[in-house]
């Protein structure tokens, strides 16, 4: 059905039109005509109701091709919107990252300039040299629990 | 007339048409798919407060610069959300 209507849907538009007008004018001639009469109504309410119906199939089609071309501008308008807010997001991720790593570093540098060398840190130090391993493995279990959960990188 | 009633509906049902424009997924920032990385553990048996200092600092820079990526995520999650929305409004 539809590779029929598919077939003559490729004529073009002014084609239905011309045949919708043919059939109303061969529906009124009927009147005029007496000999004709029958063949003219037949021929012409055939063509009246075949170009109603590609009028219609045409005018429709038209309507989806807009909400096709409609659909299409907002998809690549959302595209577009989309790579912009990447950027953004990409830009706000490298500058965070930076200024924590940066800050990480300087508290090391901190430790390694003004803490080792604070008298109470040091008194500390020599009164307990080394970690008990019980704090050391504690504390490497906790930095380790996501292999617990299967999230072993 | 049930057949011509059948004929009609089969014609009518071919007006209903979906519209061939697919919405390709959104791109995700690469960075955004980088793991975080694990935690650092202290491999000195004997190791100094000092040290266990610097590889607890070590193991919070560690955590926040991953916190960043998550919220990376949510935040590419919210605006991307909102421009397929108005894609499909």
């Amino acid at each position: 059905m539809w590779q029929i209507t598919w077939m003559l849907s490729v004529l073009p538009n002014w084609f239905w039109t011309l045949l919708f007008f043919s059939g109303v004018v061969a529906l009124g001639a009927s009147t005029f005509i007496k000999l004709y009469a029958v063949p003219l109504k037949i021929g012409g309410f055939a063509a009246v109701a075949i170009s109603i119906w590609f009028l219609g199939a045409a005018s429709n089609e038209e309507k989806w091709q807009a909400r096709v071309r409609e659909l299409e501008a907002k998809v690549a308008a959302a595209e577009v919107k989309s790579n912009q807010a990447n950027t953004v997001i990409e830009e706000k991720v490298i500058t965070k990252t930076k200024v924590v790593k940066e800050k990480g570093e300087q508290i090391i540098q901190y430790i390694n300039r003004d803490v080792v060398k604070s008298e109470e840190v040091i008194k500390y130090v020599e009164r307990c040299p080394a970690i008990p391993k019980e704090i050391i493995d504690a504390h490497n279990a906790a930095a380790m629990m996501n292999q617990a959960a299967g999230g072993k990188k | 007339m049930n057949k011509l009633i059948l004929i009609l509906t089969l014609g009518l049902a071919s007006c209903g048409t979906v519209v061939p424009v697919k919405q390709k997924f959104p791109e995700v920032p690469p960075m955004l798919m980088t793991k975080c990385p694990q935690l650092d553990t202290i491999t000195d048996d004997s190791a100094s407060l000092i040290n266990m200092l610097k590889v607890v600092v070590k193991n919070y820079s560690t955590y926040y610069q991953c916190a960043v990526v998550t919220d990376g995520w949510q935040e590419w999650y919210q605006i991307q959300k909102i421009i397929s929305n108005e894609v499909n409004k």
